[in-house]
């Protein structure tokens, strides 16, 4: 199967991708959305847009400290503005709402949202905490169900690269959009916690049925009294997966392609995190957890040469 | 699992064909509830939008519970809920949603929080002004020990002012408040020795239990002043002349009738149990809504189109089968949608489109390895059985993790992340009974075939780019 037969290249190939993201992400950070700093997000649309200093001034004219207008088209096709201020109290809102619709023509607030501090620091914690949750009970539940396959490799490993796969998973799209973040001006809000934690529960599926081939391949080799190096039945139990990682993948890539392009600029970032971790899901259950489980595989056996020998021959 | 029609195949045919019809009817019978319903606006079940397609209002308000003890936070919590949903509801919003809530274990100390959802109230400054006119009614005695603060008060003798020592609280707590109210009623009569008659009283009936704590403190402290406040203001501060047990109180403090009416009738819909702030909004515009929901639902066809047909490129006959099983649910999900009811918000779209993206997941399984059966010679109809039952296990492990993310999501979230975890936990619960129900029926309906036939049919049933051989 050409991937074990080139286990090192793609183990290398994917370091090196997991350590462009973890450079991405210390340049580029991750910009956060007022759903976990708290603050106000005020979009207006308007039948003709004013000029963006026009926005800006009639906002000077309020306290505010910093503040960020963005100009957007929302989905009704109209010109409109995102502003981003400091959360507001009620009768700020009012003031603000009442001079930006002032401003050119046919002004109306479609969307406000205003969060304050303490809500929004109360909603990161439970985004980390949510997170990191879903990563244990997925590990847990792979420990739990491979816990009868101990040769050749212990269940742990399972667990163990179930981990790192995970990490992969969570890692990729966040670095992608920390660029997008520099580079667009898309923040992390509630959506994109809710697509990890989605993109977490889907990606791991996909690992989980190269792991179950190769249980089950492990199995009827004993039963069948066959010595088949260990490398080689990861090797076939991925070529017989493959087609299918491949094509289920390709069908949600479709949905979310068809939602991403059609869908509204509402669950557009949602749409594409998910996509991004759809494609470094398969690739990891792919092209980096069964390299893993060979590379284990050979650590164990060198370690201990005569256990495996014998181990060996009783099968 | 192994195969028995070989004593009688053609009853077998005719069950199986009668079971597939049987399905195809069940799919046809739900999509027909769901079109029905959907068409017509007076229906029993119409689909239910959340506030971020149908347009609205959610605040969320913080309670001030420091002045309660431990025990009756929740009690207050309740009322509090009651006289707020009282207030939205003769603001005239149909359906709103008020709920306590209270902030989660992993922050820090326990907030309590009460969330108003106003589907269609787009203007939320009146909504907020409405729930605003709540008054917060308290109940407070003067320390005898504090020197007065530049308050006028009536005694008997004249009226006295004084400097206040900042260091000592001039107000004690009693903890009776406006949850105690039972009543309020504006009555026209005399007040102490100014001699004006005809002045607006409110007067104050409490409850049972309110009456016990009004007499308890007004036995305790004769001679002292008892202080009310309204919405944190001290409007009159009359000495106690003697304990009053009835429990009714009379507040005269000046009024003119318009402004007695008014905080009687505020009164009567219910006073405040503990002082709330507001902590966050959000309004969504009605049209910005719609326009959501138009494009969530057209990018739901294309994405299901888009699938159907590389469903049925690559995996022909079965691909066709899968087709239709994909149709029964997202027949079957629209009617749950409707039935549970399940609220659907830009996000629960999402997760229902990315559902039907995954709902294939199991046939795929199935397929595969119905496909290694066929091509190791087996008859159409025993590979199908047979790629079921070996596929289950990775069906079933996989389905479970996606399942344990979106219960954990439940939990997390909001109520836009409470709607996506819902549709993506029911997703993949309803494609994996799709996926054995219809699936499996119809398949094994089909005309039995074997693959060196090479007749059309067998060669559809196969998919994809057949190999030569294994490898």
């Amino acid at each position: 199967m050409f991937i074990i037969r080139h286990i090192r290249s793609f183990l290398i190939a994917a370091l090196g991708i997991t350590l462009a993201a973890v450079l991405a992400l210390s340049i580029f950070g991750v910009s956060l959305g007022i759903d976990f700093t708290g603050g106000a997000l005020t979009e207006v649309a308007y039948e003709v847009r004013p000029e963006k200093v026009a926005v800006e001034e009639a906002l000077d004219a309020f306290d505010l400290g910093g503040y960020s207008v963005r100009g957007s088209q929302d989905d009704a096709g109209a010109d409109a503005y995102i502003v981003r201020t400091r959360s507001l109290a009620e009768d700020e809102r009012r003031a603000i709402a009442v001079a930006l619709e002032a401003l050119g023509e046919g002004g109306t607030v479609t969307r406000f949202t205003s969060i304050g501090p303490v809500i929004g620091e109360e909603l990161k914690d439970k985004a980390v905490w949510a997170i990191g949750l879903v990563a244990l009970v997925i590990v847990l539940y792979v420990a739990f169900t491979f816990r009868g396959v101990t040769k050749p490799v212990r269940s742990w490993a399972y667990g163990l690269i179930t981990i790192l796969v995970l990490a992969h998973d969570v890692l990729i799209p966040t670095a992608v959009f920390g660029v997008l973040g520099y580079v667009a001006g898309a923040e992390l809000d509630v959506l994109f916690v809710m697509a990890i934690l989605a993109v977490l529960g889907y990606s791991v599926n996909d690992t989980i049925v190269v792991f179950d081939r190769v249980r089950e391949n492990l199995a009827a080799n004993k039963a069948a009294e066959k010595d088949e190096p260990f490398a080689e039945v990861v090797g076939r139990s991925l070529e017989q997966t493959f087609t299918r990682s491949i094509n289920t993948s390709f069908t949600t890539l479709l949905a979310l392609l068809a939602l991403y392009i059609v869908g509204g600029a509402v669950t557009e970032n949602f749409a594409l995190v998910l996509m991004i971790g759809v494609v470094a899901g398969t690739y990891s259950s792919l092209f980096i957890a069964p390299p893993l489980l060979v590379t284990i595989e050979r650590w164990q056996r060198n370690r201990t040469p005569k256990e495996e020998e014998e181990v060996s021959a009783a099968l | 699992m192994a195969d028995t029609d070989t004593s009688a195949p053609e009853t077998s045919q005719k069950m199986h064909l009668l079971r597939a019809f049987g399905v195809l009817l069940l799919g046809l019978l739900a999509g027909y509830f769901v079109y029905a319903t959907t068409i017509n606006t007076d229906s029993r079940y119409p689909f239910k939008l959340g506030l971020d397609l149908a347009g609205g209002s959610h605040l969320v308000y913080e309670a001030d519970v420091s002045s309660l003890a431990e025990a009756e936070v929740n009690d207050a919590m309740s009322v509090l809920r009651d006289v707020i949903e009282r207030r939205v509801n003769i603001f005239g919003v149909s359906e709103p949603i008020v709920q306590a809530e209270e902030s989660s274990v992993v922050s820090g100390a326990a907030q309590h929080r009460l969330v108003v959802e106003l589907p269609g109230i787009t203007d939320v400054a009146a909504a907020v002004d409405a729930i605003g006119e709540t008054p917060l009614l308290e109940f407070k005695l003067v320390n005898p020990e504090a020197p007065l603060a530049g308050v006028e008060v009536t005694t008997t003798d004249g009226v006295t002012t004084a400097a206040q020592d900042t260091d000592v609280e001039r107000y004690i707590d009693t903890g009776l408040t406006g949850r105690y109210l039972e009543r309020a009623t504006l009555v026209f009569g005399q007040t102490g020795g100014a001699g004006l008659s005809n002045e607006p009283i409110v007067q104050v009936t409490f409850t049972s239990e309110g009456a016990d704590l009004f007499a308890d403190i007004t036995s305790a402290h004769v001679g002292e002043q008892l202080a009310i406040f309204l919405d944190g203001q001290s409007i009159s501060e009359p000495v106690i002349q003697q304990p009053i047990t009835g429990g009714v109180a009379t507040i005269s403090g000046n009024f003119d009738p318009e402004e007695a009416r008014e905080l009687v009738r505020n009164l009567n819909f219910g006073a405040l149990p503990v002082p709330i702030a507001l902590a966050s909004t959000q309004t969504i515009g009605a049209s910005l809504g719609a326009e959501v929901l138009e494009k969530g639902v057209f990018a739901g066809i294309v994405g299901l189109g888009l699938v159907m047909l590389f469903m049925v490129l690559w995996y022909r006959i079965p691909g066709v089968v899968a087709s239709l099983a994909l149709l029964f649910y997202i027949a079957g999900m629209l009617a749950l949608f409707k039935l549970i009811p399940v609220t659907l918000t830009a996000a629960g779209l999402a997760g229902f489109i990315l559902s039907i993206g995954m709902a294939v997941d199991a046939n795929v399984l199935v397929f595969g390895r119905m496909k290694e059966e066929y091509e190791a010679g087996k008859d159409s109809r025993t590979a199908a059985r047979e790629g079921f039952s070996r596929a289950w296990s990775a069906i079933r492990d996989g389905n479970v993790t996606s399942i344990l993310s979106a219960a954990i999501l439940f939990w997390f979230g909001t109520s836009i992340v409470k709607g996506f975890a819902l549709v993506f936990g029911m997703g993949v619960i309803l494609s994996m009974v799709t996926a054995i129900v219809v699936t499996r029926t119809l398949l094994v309906a089909l005309p039995v075939r074997r693959m060196h036939e090479r007749t059309p049919l067998s060669t559809l049933y196969s998919s994809g780019f057949s190999r030569t051989k294994q490898d």
